[in-house]
């Protein structure tokens, strides 16, 4: 029994200030500075032009020239969002939160808890504290379609396991494909090709669709058929946050240095009890107007402030303008880390272990042939692919 | 490493071992005395040197090679071969 809470059009809402922005015409939120244009979240307005979100902003202007477009504001939306997942974890939901403005948990859990599913819903309802729309499925994407035809105060329930899922995701149209990450590019495809709702996807040959789409089109197909992956809940958890006013809008190695310094703070909170940090969260509020948000997540976890400047500095110079505020906040927290540095560090030996971890993840994220080297076999050989061969790089 | 590899002529490799310099077949078009005149559908302006490679006669897999180094009129100077066992040619480096 998965639970659906869907607060539509949530980082518009929350970054025009209120719903009541929303009505007043086509309202869409802008592409992000130094990214893609593709405009974001668009209003109940927008969406009658046609307009929908990842839409290129050429596109999006030349169907609906009167188009009024609103700076994202990452920091604000993920303030307020933090504070409805916080609030739902305030009642015993493992929440999985995979955007801003849906979250799933396991109501099933809650039951105990709360003594009945509509209890459930009741006490999901009051937690939010915003006009939601909740579903009930046995799957993540059954229950976000179920969200999606709910009405505000009449949540949608599916009972039964993939095949009544199946059943109730048919006639939804593929496009529901775009709340999900890593599926939403195949929506206008399908679209442009006649399979417009699941349930056509569905009935099509798997082989068929992951040669035309690949990958995501291996996902859209499952999801289409009701089949999910299963719940992957945050860890509810402090928070843990350093920020840094730069009184001359800071750029370049300004900003860099400040960076550095905030990493030298977070790291010597007494909170983090000497844990290590699973990623990071960089944020800043830009001079020209509007913020800036990136999520880093570290191969591994990290305590040392070298590796993790090493991490973040090169995600510092994305920012699209100089900032007046900067802040780093730490994304998970890892097991403890012996921080305690060497008597006497052997400069050689640092350097290997360091050249081991970096041909370890190499290999993690290229595969087991990203670091080679060449081996001289035969050199004098009359035969020339016996000379020399690519073995394993062994540090 | 004594064994064939894939093409029956080097040595095998061992689980993540790559042999480097493998040759890679090519579209030759031969003269009357065996020499390249069209390499992979470029003129051949000049042969620069050609030798033998005869190795492994003593096992059931010789190994009989007439190696070409020729200029092609593109200006790429290139080493191609021509098996004598199976006929086919082949570029390497």
């Amino acid at each position: 029994m998965i639970v659906c809470a869907l607060l539509p059009r949530f980082e518009l809402a929350v970054t025009t200030g209120g719903r009541e922005a929303l009505a007043e015409g086509p309202v869409a939120l802008a592409p992000p500075p130094g990214r893609e244009p593709r405009i974001g979240e668009v209003s109940g307005a927008a969406e009658a032009f046609g307009l929908h979100p990842g839409m290129l902003l050429g596109e999006a202007l030349a169907r609906c020239p009167e188009l009024a477009l609103v700076a994202p504001d990452p920091i604000r939306v993920a303030q307020a969002w933090e504070a409805i997942l916080r609030s739902l974890e305030g009642i015993g939901a493992a929440v999985e939160a995979e955007r801003a403005g849906v979250a799933y948990f396991d109501g099933q859990l809650l039951i105990g808890l709360h003594g009945s599913e509509g209890r459930v819903i009741a006490a999901t309802r009051r937690a939010l504290r915003h006009p939601a729309r909740l579903g009930v499925g046995p799957t993540r994407f059954c229950a976000l379609a179920a969200a999606s035809r709910a009405r505000p105060r009449r949540p949608v329930v599916v009972s039964g396991g993939p095949t009544a899922a199946r059943e109730h995701l048919a006639p939804h149209p593929v496009a529901l494909l775009r709340f999900r990450d890593g599926v939403a590019e195949v929506v206008e495809p399908l679209e442009r090709l006649g399979v417009s709702t699941l349930g056509r996807l569905a009935q099509l040959s798997r082989d068929a669709v992951v040669d035309r789409f690949g990958q995501p089109g291996l996902l859209a197909h499952c999801l289409a058929r009701g089949e999910d992956d299963p719940l992957r809940p945050r860890q509810a958890g402090e928070t843990l946050v350093e920020s840094l006013e730069l009184p001359e809008s800071a750029s370049g190695p300004q900003l860099q240095r400040a960076l550095s310094a905030l990493i030298d703070r977070l790291l010597a909170r007494p909170e983090r009890g000497g844990r290590t940090l699973r990623g990071a969260v960089m944020a800043a509020a830009l001079a020209a107007g509007g913020t800036w948000r990136e999520r880093v997540t570290f191969r591994e976890a990290l305590s040392d402030p070298e590796r993790i400047r090493v991490a973040l500095l090169p995600r510092i110079d994305l920012l699209p303008a100089p900032a007046d505020v900067l802040w780093l906040e730490a994304a998970g927290f890892g097991p403890p880390a012996g921080d305690q540095r060497a008597l006497l560090e052997e400069g050689r030996a640092r350097r290997r272990a360091r050249l081991r971890e970096a041909v370890r993840q190499a290999r993690t994220s290229a595969g087991p042939d990203a670091a080679l080297r060449v081996v001289s076999v035969d050199p004098g050989s009359r035969v020339p692919e016996r000379r020399a061969i690519l073995a394993p790089f062994e540090a | 490493m004594t064994a064939r590899s894939e093409r029956g002529q080097g040595p095998r490799m061992s689980g993540r071992s790559r042999q480097l310099n493998l040759p890679r077949a090519a579209r030759v078009l031969s003269g009357p005395g065996g020499a390249p005149e069209r390499v992979d559908g470029h003129a051949v302006e000049a042969v620069r040197e050609s030798w033998l490679v005869e190795d492994r006669w003593w096992t059931e897999r010789p190994l009989g090679r007439r190696y070409w180094e020729v200029l092609r009129a593109d200006g790429a100077n290139v080493v191609v071969f021509h098996d004598l066992r199976t006929g086919r040619w082949f570029t390497q480096r």
